[in-house]
């Protein structure tokens, strides 16, 4: 789910340019709020190849197999990390498979790091509005949101910026219901990746909770 | 992982390999972005010509090209292959209730050759440069450290976590995992595998950061700003004229696509 080079016209791929440039500097102005900074960078960078290398990971379903995104499992173990990781993450991509490309490198990370934001920050909730549930109960409940919406919405951005860019002489109603009945077929894949961000969350807090703490 | 294969030709002496890595970073990058801005049919040749004698300049093999090209480019037919049976009113060809239309046609040749000359332009910025200079030229170009250090210790450390799931997830074929009988639908034994899969892989790379974090302290990471300074500092070779020559070139080039482009689609 990248946008390629070449796809997309280059207004759009310098708007992408200039939100991830912007998201970049915030999410860096957050990093450098914590008590240590420096300590933070080896262990987002390992994680981040990790998620890379994670990326890759294949979950059958017969007959046939997806693989997961992650983005919104990233924003719920990296926090602010995440955005600068799914950045160097989506260059790597670009650099060795030419999945993604150089142009639309701001976009691909607008489109998969913003929604990785909103998981952090809906992870976030659980010890406001999930204080009342049983701790297991509000940390899978808010991983599984976190994991599902993080990819939702990433899917929705991706199809509303292909389906409306490309010139497919498609009138307006064509075009929203396309977008809506792909969406819809999406749902099956948010539901797999929140199981899957849910038992992660679940397996970390039983043997590494600090990981939990970004 | 195919960093390797990437850098097989960068030690090549044409001049594209010579072009000092900040201004051919600077120079490809805005001929990349002019190529992205191309709606008008009449510019595809040009961008193609520019891409293609470009690489024919960089005398990297046709072989590393295509290799290249095949993936991304099985993903972009998929894309565009619609186009030409759906879009525009102008059938050109019909064949009982399938027509090839004008429209659709450009539409998807623009998408299809504005693609291959922005990634033949990728691919000549990787093949001819070392990715370690290429990070290099970006600090020079003002990439903040954070992100700078974050890419390099990834990139250090990208081949040693594939190889630990490579080894992780064979030592679960060997306890059986995968050889089940097929079901349809989702396992949820199988997803928690791999949940605790993917869980393994990140705490083990958590805790190694850990010790990487510590030999960085020792050996004086985040003490000053030294290393840093030193790190975003590539000389700009000021007698490299032939270097000079290509970036002035290529962003003449740039500026000529887009004032054709801006002045076609205004008239």
């Amino acid at each position: 789910m990248h946008i390629p080079d070449g796809l997309i016209p280059a207004q759009v791929c310098a708007a992408g340019y200039a939100i991830a440039g912007l998201t970049t500097w915030y999410s860096l102005r957050q990093m450098n709020r914590k008590p240590d900074p420096t300590a933070e960078i080896p262990k987002a960078s390992l994680l981040t190849a990790a998620f890379f290398v994670a990326s890759s990971i294949y979950i059958p379903v017969p007959p046939v197999s997806v693989h997961l995104i992650l983005n919104g499992l990233l924003g719920v173990v990296l926090g602010y990390f995440a955005f600068p990781a799914i950045l160097i993450g989506l260059f790597f991509q670009a650099l060795m498979i030419g999945h993604g490309g150089l142009t639309t490198l701001g976009v691909n990370a607008a489109m998969m790091g913003i929604p990785a934001l909103v998981a952090y920050h809906l992870f976030n909730l659980r010890q406001t509005l999930g204080r009342a549930l049983p701790d297991r109960v509000a940390l899978g409940g808010f991983a599984f949101l976190g994991g599902a919406l993080g990819l939702g919405l990433s899917t929705l951005i991706f199809l509303v910026l292909v389906i409306t860019t490309i010139p497919a002489g498609f009138d307006v109603d064509t075009e929203r219901s396309i977008i809506l009945a792909l969406s819809l077929a999406h749902i099956p894949l948010m539901l797999i990746e929140g199981s899957f961000t849910t038992l992660l969350v679940l397996f970390l807090h039983r043997v590494k909770p600090e990981l939990l703490e970004g | 992982m195919a960093f390797a294969s990437l850098e097989a030709y960068v030690h090549g002496n044409s001049v594209v390999h010579r072009w000092p890595p900040r201004l051919k970073l600077v120079g490809l990058g805005v001929l990349m972005f002019a190529f992205a801005t191309v709606q008008q049919g009449i510019l595809l040749l040009p961008i193609a010509a520019i891409a293609a004698v470009l690489y024919g300049l960089s005398r990297l093999p046709l072989g590393f090209l295509s290799h290249r090209l095949r993936y991304p480019g099985l993903f972009i037919a998929a894309v565009v292959v619609l186009l030409p049976f759906t879009a525009g009113d102008t059938v050109i060809a019909q064949w009982g209730w399938l027509a090839l239309r004008q429209e659709g046609l450009e539409a998807a040749s623009l998408i299809v050759v504005r693609f291959v000359s922005i990634l033949t332009l990728g691919f000549i910025l990787l093949g001819t440069t070392p990715f370690l200079t290429i990070i290099q030229a970006m600090r020079g170009l003002g990439l903040p450290v954070i992100l700078a250090d974050m890419t390099l210790l990834a990139y250090r450390y990208l081949y040693e976590i594939a190889d630990n799931l490579a080894t992780m997830q064979k030592s679960m074929a060997l306890r059986g995992f995968g050889h089940q009988p097929r079901r349809w639908g989702v396992s949820r034994r199988t997803v928690q595998q791999l949940a605790m899969l993917v869980g393994s892989l990140l705490l083990r790379s958590y805790e190694q950061s850990e010790r990487v974090y510590k030999a960085m302290r020792l050996r004086g990471y985040g003490y000053g700003q030294g290393n840093q300074a030193t790190l975003g500092r590539t000389n700009v070779d000021a007698q490299s004229l032939v270097g000079w020559g290509l970036t002035v070139a290529v962003l003449a080039m740039a500026v000529c696509i887009v004032a054709v482009e801006v002045a076609l689609s205004i008239g």
